[in-house]
């Protein structure tokens, strides 16, 4: 009788050490630490930016903020211009993404997302002088956008098909976009409606105009963080939800794009997540 | 300032982006310096099966684009898990690109000195590591100082490309300034270009001067 | 020992040789032409700095100073994004408005942009060199050659340009592996049918940089090796006796 009640505290001992490393995840490691990093892109205003004093601002470091006031710890941002987004998740500089990262398959191969927090449509952008008046009035021109976002690979597949000369330049942020269309090495880029009016509201680049709504799908992008971090995941999304349901969402919405738009619906019609 | 919307705030961070740029440059040659020392006394006189795999790996570094090697490093480490923060990271690569260069630099010296001086010195009495000290050293620097300032202000400019793995040095800080202020953007450039040319210019003036005076000697 | 948490995709990144291949051949592209600027412009720079005409010394001392001093990223990045803003500012004094005129002279590709840049570059150090190169040939030579008969035209074309040359021949070697180096920063003006480029563009894409960088540093590395055994060859071809 003894013999297995040794056992058995034994085995529970052994597991109390054994399994505690095997069980804090990056949502302990986080609450533990008492800080939570976002890797939140600076140059993409409203939803990220920087203000008078380089300090971090917009949609996306509000977001960080309330996460991690709903996690009890303090929020740190972390400056990743586009293509770093994920470099910074992996090499572990970043906990989470929040930096409006598209949910393309492609890259869920490689991280994990939440449910979409915020959705943009494409809109084309342009100088006053260029000429371009839709959509299709880019064939031929010399484009531009930021390497691997959304809208680059959905305008580079038309730039192709198009086949009408020009050329497809791609930067890797997107204010280096912005300054190659305002000094005229490009002549027209596809951006994200809220950034787009954002730019042109703040009226740093004389000339910049919105042309036409860009042809494609709704772009939805999510919280992003460590494929294997289930435990975060699911608090994400639980979080995402919870910004909507408590009217967060429309509030961020309005003080940082606003006009007296709607804040874009994050459901998809006629389909489970 | 200048007439223009720059602010001392701008400058200000401009410049602690600048003191990055000379904190990175100095663990790097650091770091380059003592291991291209080692390595180049190894380089100098090991026999082939030492020499051949150290020379390949060193040749990889000095073949490779160094902006490929940040980011493949950072993605190794972070892989691997070791939580290196940017800076950190930044340093190693450019200390190892350094050492690479340096090593050819040292074994460079290590061989001018003619070998009838050093067989001379050992006969008087001298042992390897006084010969090395003593002669070779000081013989050698002659040759090497001249490199080593080119080297130094060739890792100064190759900082810039920390810019790849998030560091916000000189140029990536004034990128973030330009962001802000895009009709800014030429006076932005042209006050960190001149940032760069103020702590480069001096210094490959002295090692320009060190070479000629070095030469005249001779 | 170490905690690794990563699945390597390489299957994936193989699959994108192709691609890459053809990022190789811009990159070779570049580097080649912008060594042919940097040589003819290096030779007339060196000229130019042991000129006796102050203005043709002061051209050949900023441009070596500022190509020496300064970052090659900066310098590209200044041709890219500075030269317009240069234009645009030079036009407005003369309330010259392209832009409505519907002219747009501000318009220069990334690709192009690079080359000038690492050519500019290239001049700068290669100018050094050859000044280096240009004392180690004997003025008796250039004598010798005047009293054969030679005008001072032919006597340098044809008697001090190829001794320099052989003189500088392994420096002109290591700028033109520097030249394919430094071709990746092209990525920070929007170069995107490079090496680098592509590579940067399919880890945007996938999220795989590991995987795609290290295929990208082989094969720098293969053509390095390929441009460096190659001008062994060639050397061993002109400079023998």
């Amino acid at each position: 009788m003894k013999f297995p009640a040794l056992i058995a505290a034994g085995s529970v001992a052994m597991s109390l050490v054994a399994t505690t490393p095997v069980f804090a995840d990056k949502l302990d490691d986080i609450i533990s630490s008492g800080v939570l990093r976002c890797a939140v892109t600076l140059d993409f205003p409203p939803m990220g930016s920087r203000d008078d004093n380089n300090e971090p601002v917009g949609f996306d470091v509000d977001t960080c903020n309330d996460l991690a006031a709903a996690l009890g710890v303090d929020a740190e941002i972390v400056e990743t211009p586009f293509p770093d987004r994920i470099p910074a998740l992996v090499s572990g500089r970043a906990d989470v993404g929040v930096a409006s990262t598209s949910d393309t398959l492609e890259r869920a191969k490689t991280i994990g997302f939440s449910i979409p927090y915020f959705a943009f449509n494409n809109v084309v952008l342009t100088r006053e002088d260029t000429g371009i008046e839709s959509y299709e009035d880019l064939a031929g021109m010399n484009l531009g956008s930021v390497a691997g976002v959304f809208e680059a690979i959905a305008l580079e597949e038309d730039f192709n098909e198009w086949d009408a000369g020009g050329s497809f330049r791609t930067f890797q942020s997107q204010a280096d976009v912005f300054l190659a269309l305002n000094q005229g090495q490009i002549d027209a880029t596809v951006v994200t409606g809220t950034v787009a009016a954002a730019t042109v509201n703040e009226g740093n680049f004389d000339g910049f105009v919105i042309a036409d709504e860009a042809p494609y799908l709704v772009d939805y992008v999510g919280l992003i963080t460590l494929r294997e971090e289930y435990g975060l995941i699911n608090y994400l999304n639980l979080f995402v939800n919870q910004q909507i349901r408590t009217g967060r969402y429309d509030e961020l919405f309005e003080k940082w794009v606003g006009g007296g738009a709607e804040a874009p619906d994050l459901s998809v019609p006629g389909v489970y997540y | 300032m200048f007439g223009t919307s720059i602010t001392w705030g701008d400058i200000s961070f401009m410049l602690s982006g600048a003191g990055l740029t000379l904190a990175i440059t100095f663990w790097a040659m650091l770091g380059g310096t003592l291991a291209g020392l080692v390595f180049g006394v190894i380089r100098a006189q090991s026999p082939w099966y030492v020499n051949y795999p150290l020379g390949t790996v060193l040749d990889v570094l000095r073949s490779v684009p160094l902006l490929i090697q940040f980011i493949l490093f950072n993605s190794f480490q972070s892989i691997i898990g070791l939580n290196m923060n940017p800076f950190v990271v930044g340093c190693a690569v450019l200390a190892a690109y350094t050492a690479a260069f340096c090593t050819e630099i040292v074994r460079g010296g290590i061989l001018s000195v003619p070998t009838t001086t050093r067989r001379a010195a050992r006969s008087l009495g001298l042992t390897y590591w006084q010969d090395l000290r003593e002669i070779v050293l000081p013989l050698g620097t002659r040759v090497m100082l001249p490199s080593w300032i080119g080297l130094t202000l060739g890792v100064m400019k190759d900082t810039a490309l920390v810019y790849a793995i998030g560091v916000i040095e000189l140029l990536r800080s004034s990128q973030i300034i330009i962001t802000r202020k895009p009709h800014e953007a030429l006076v932005i450039l042209a006050i960190a270009g001149l940032m760069y040319f103020i702590v480069s210019f001096p210094v490959s003036r002295l090692g320009a001067h060190l070479e000629r005076k070095w030469r005249e000697n001779d | 020992m170490f905690d690794i948490n990563y699945t390597f995709h390489w299957n994936q990144a193989f699959r994108a040789l192709p691609d890459m291949l053809a990022g190789a051949w811009i990159t070779l592209q570049i580097a080649v032409l912008s060594m042919v600027i940097g040589i003819i412009v290096g030779v007339v720079l060196a000229l130019a700095k042991q000129s006796r005409f102050v203005a043709a010394r002061g051209f050949a001392t900023t441009w070596i100073e500022i190509a020496r001093n300064t970052p090659a990223l900066f310098q590209v990045y200044m041709i890219y994004f500075g030269i317009p803003a240069v234009l645009q500012l030079v036009a407005s004094w003369f309330d010259i408005d392209f832009r409505a005129m519907g002219i747009n002279i501000f318009y220069l590709d990334s690709y192009w942009a690079v080359l000038v840049g690492i050519a500019f570059n290239n001049a700068g150090y290669l100018a050094e060199t050859f000044r280096g190169g240009l004392r180690a040939v004997p003025d008796t030579q250039t004598r010798a050659a005047r009293s054969l008969g030679f005008g001072p035209f032919d006597a340098f074309r044809l008697i001090v340009l190829p001794q320099m040359f052989r003189a500088v021949f392994h420096p002109m070697t290591n700028q033109m592996v520097w030249a394919i180096l430094m071709t990746s920063v092209g990525i920070f003006v929007g170069l995107n049918i490079d090496l680098t480029g592509v590579t940067q563009e399919l880890n945007a894409r996938t999220f795989r940089t590991f995987e795609f960088f290290a295929l990208a540093a082989a094969i720098y590395y293969v053509i390095a090796k390929i441009v460096t055994s190659g001008a062994r060859l060639i050397a061993w071809r002109l400079f023998r006796y």
